[in-house]
């Protein structure tokens, strides 16, 4: 059985359920450690070409094709009539969504044990995080941008926020909701505890903000108190997202975990 | 057209409801502030009014007036340059270049790098549009020509502002980044913005002492050369200034149409072509429009500069073409 | 003995040449002179007159008052020559009145001469008319006015009779006499054989050179105006047109 993986959450999903002659070829984002939380391992398998057209997905022969929602319905029409099984991912909000997908795609590939123990084994993982964070403050966090829109209500951000033991202000205070460009002047007046970037070193994530305004004027900037997240982690939607929630958890409430 | 007496009240007038527009645009924001607190944050008694006040909401005005009078007097001087009065700043590629080199800033990264590398390739990719042009063209070129190699470099640097895209569709930061700076906008405009639109006011100043001449070339070229005027001197020294114009306010503002466009065009309508009184007007009625358009936007919640001056611009234009045979 | 005196042309034309449209143009005029330039449509008559302002690239030598054109910087040049062209188009409307002053541009901007200009071409009453709302021939007035306005001793003017009046034809004509007698130099192109037989010189060319040049009475005669127009031409009594 052969499969073809179009988008980065199915590449996450394939990765940890398929044995390596199951997966024909990954996402063209596969290996970009800024989008990819299996770049490392995506390394060693084929991967489509950018803006991949219904051809050079079926040269991979498969027999299954991994896509989502907002992959193009064209690309989604081609693939169906060429009569692969195409298997699109509609639901990836939530953690209990990426546990159906695992699920999901564990039946199709014959792969139910594993889906079942890697479940198992993130179900253990939330039920940790959340025994620690029992009681704690929820600390005060955005997720700034250096171009503009910030994410609010209803993205993986505030997801990782939720498990974390974090209220994401972009929310709450500014009432954002998806990706949008926050109240510049209001944001002065926010209460932050700490940004949350995705980066790798905090004095070069946190330069640039230096001399923008609002964050120059902000007293959480000037005081450096940045938690860095691997970037993929900000928009992951596969179950590897808990790496987030436990980054995150980790870096705002230290004591916590002792 | 209005009389001579009416017409010389048009600047101060226009000059007055810019003030107004000034000031109103202090007020606007999404802090809510009210006079006594602008005046305090002005005089930096209220910390947080202060730093919203200079920090935020003055660079972006001043940006705004100084991208406005600058696409208005470049407009002006592309319709004179090409005997035109539907000529427009970007003929030449300016802005197409202008854009090629932001698109690039921004796909490559260099924009998050450093806040100076946006506008300054911006700068680089008009200037070298402009370059081009000239080449293509080669020297002692017609304005026939020029316009055609315009046109053709504005396709080709199309193409690549659109390939630029192409390769980005993956990174979803990016590409939104490029598309909004692709429709002009004036947030989180900085005093560096200010600094790098400084080139402006000198532009305009070196514009001053050409308006008679411009006046000549604009009824014909051998006609002026005849009567005088070095044209070949100034159109070099017309097609410097405007460029350095055009390229200026695309890197601090992105792509915003139709001000080059229109606001020389009506203000020919109701003064008259003479460009003593032409220039000092559309300097001014150049910002105000770009005002009066950024408050719309702020009011709007999240309509983009160049949109607003397109919805504002495009139907006004469209209403003169039919009042003006 | 005096030492024989180089007379000042007002304009000299040397080996003229612009390709495809002027062939080793020679010809020179003398100060206080109305000179008609005739010949067939497309033989070159804009062009000499283009190239005898200095407006055209052209290989050989022009000299205004004896001085070759290279060593006239651009502002001097306006005050040396006024070039009217066969059509012009204005795109914007300025005032009649700016534009006839544009003519001064070369002396400062001052206004001397502008009414008086103006008043020649009887555009008084449209002083403050935009241009680009003239007709045809109220166009070509303004031209002219501007031409005027320059004081310029050398006029060269291309077919600046073609959309007047009868009448006004004649008081162009007599204008230019009037210049002539002041000093100046008029060349102009026309096509009404009558009125150039009436002018001082006729400078005629075909196929971009000169065939003919000299007083009118000795150059247009049938075999030339044979071997140039292809027409014949038959002298008879007729009516002769002149002013009151």
């Amino acid at each position: 059985m052969r499969v073809v993986s179009q988008t980065v959450g199915t590449d996450e999903l394939l990765l940890a359920l398929a044995s390596p002659e199951q997966v024909a070829a990954l996402s063209e984002l596969a290996d970009n450690p800024e989008f990819s939380a299996v770049s490392r391992e995506a390394a060693a398998y084929p991967r489509l070409p950018l803006h991949a057209d219904a051809e050079a997905v079926l040269r991979f022969h498969p027999d299954i094709v991994l896509c989502a929602d907002f992959s193009r319905a064209e690309l989604q029409s081609q693939l169906r009539k060429s009569h692969v099984r195409l298997i699109v991912f509609d639901r990836y909000y939530t953690i209990e969504d990426a546990f159906a997908n695992l699920r999901l795609l564990g039946k199709e590939i014959g792969a139910e044990a594993k889906a079942d123990a890697v479940i198992a084994d993130c179900r253990r993982r939330l039920a940790f995080l959340e025994q620690r964070l029992r009681g704690v403050r929820s600390a005060h966090v955005i997720a700034p941008s250096v171009y503009g829109p910030i994410p609010g209500a209803d993205t993986t951000f505030q997801d990782l926020c939720d498990h974390a033991g974090a209220e994401n202000l972009a929310a709450t205070l500014g009432h954002l909701r998806g990706h949008s460009q926050p109240p510049a002047e209001q944001m002065l007046t926010w209460p932050v505890d700490y940004v949350v970037i995705g980066g790798h070193r905090t004095a070069a994530s946190l330069d640039p903000l230096k001399a923008l305004p609002p964050y120059a004027y902000m007293e959480v900037i000037k005081a450096g108190r940045a938690v860095l997240l691997k970037p993929y982690l900000l928009s992951c939607i596969s179950f590897h997202r808990i790496e987030g929630y436990e980054m995150l958890a980790h870096a705002l409430h230290p004591e916590a975990f002792r | 057209m209005l009389s001579i007496r009416q017409a010389r009240l048009v600047l101060p007038l226009g000059i007055l409801l810019v003030g107004l527009l000034f000031i109103v645009s202090l007020g606007v924001g999404d802090m809510p502030l009210g006079p006594g607190q602008i005046v305090r944050g002005l005089l930096r008694k209220d910390p947080l009014a202060a730093t919203v006040v200079w920090q935020m909401r003055l660079p972006r005005v001043c940006v705004a007036m100084l991208v406005g009078s600058a696409l208005a007097a470049a407009g002006m001087v592309m319709q004179a340059y090409f005997r035109n009065s539907l000529a427009s700043p970007d003929l030449l590629g300016v802005s197409s270049g202008g854009a090629v080199g932001a698109v690039i800033a921004i796909a490559s990264g260099l924009a998050a790098l450093s806040l100076w590398s946006l506008p300054l390739f911006s700068l680089a990719g008009a200037f070298a549009a402009t370059g081009a042009v000239l080449i293509l063209a080669k020297r002692g070129a017609s304005t026939e020509r020029l316009l055609l190699a315009g046109v053709a470099l504005n396709a080709l640097l199309g193409a690549i502002t659109a390939f630029v895209l192409s390769r980005y569709t993956g990174v979803f930061d990016r590409n939104s980044q490029i598309l909004f700076w692709l429709m002009g906008g004036l947030e989180d405009r900085m005093w560096m913005h200010v600094l790098i639109a400084a080139p402006i006011p000198l532009a305009a100043v070196a514009l001053l002492p050409l308006r008679r001449q411009i006046d000549l070339l604009s009824l014909g070229e051998q006609e002026a050369r005849s009567l005088g005027l070095d044209v070949r001197l100034l159109r070099r020294r017309l097609l410097v200034l405007s460029t350095c114009l055009t390229a200026t306010a695309t890197a601090v503002a992105g792509l915003i149409g139709f001000v080059g466009l229109v606001v020389p065009h009506i203000l020919r309508l109701l003064v008259g072509p003479e460009h003593r009184r032409l220039l000092p007007l559309c300097l001014v009625f150049g910002g105000g429009f770009v005002l009066a358009c950024d408050l719309v936007c702020h009011t709007s919640g999240g309509l983009r500069l160049g949109t607003v001056t397109a919805f504002v611009g495009g139907p006004f234009f469209l209403w003169l073409l039919r009042r003006h045979p | 003995m005096a030492a024989p005196q180089t007379s000042l042309k007002a304009l000299e034309l040397r080996g003229i040449s612009v390709p495809g449209r002027l062939s080793e143009v020679t010809l020179s005029l003398e100060r206080g002179v109305v000179a008609g330039l005739i010949g067939p449509n497309g033989s070159g008559k804009s062009t000499l007159l283009q190239a005898a302002a200095g407006l055209l690239a052209a290989t050989g030598s022009v000299l205004w008052q004896n001085r070759p054109l290279e060593t006239i910087p651009s502002l001097e040049r306006g005050r040396c020559t006024a070039w009217v062209p066969q059509e012009s188009h204005f795109e914007f409307g300025f005032p009649v009145r700016s534009v006839v002053a544009q003519g001064r541009y070369a002396h400062g901007d001052d206004s001397r001469g502008i009414e008086a200009a103006m008043e020649a071409m009887k555009l008084t009453s449209l002083a403050q008319r935009p241009v680009n709302r003239l007709s045809g021939g109220e166009r070509h007035r303004v031209l002219l006015a501007r031409a005027l306005a320059t004081a310029a001793p050398l006029q060269l003017w291309d077919e600046p009779l073609a959309s007047l009046d009868v009448r006004h034809v004649l008081e162009v004509v007599s204008l230019a006499r009037r210049l002539a007698a002041g000093g100046a130099t008029v060349i102009m192109s026309l096509h009404d054989l009558r009125i150039a037989n009436r002018l001082d010189i006729a400078v005629v060319i075909l196929d971009g050179r000169i065939r003919a040049l000299g007083p009118p009475r000795e150059v247009l005669t049938p075999a030339l105006l044979q071997a140039v127009f292809g027409v014949k031409a038959v002298t008879a009594p007729g009516m002769t047109l002149e002013l009151p």
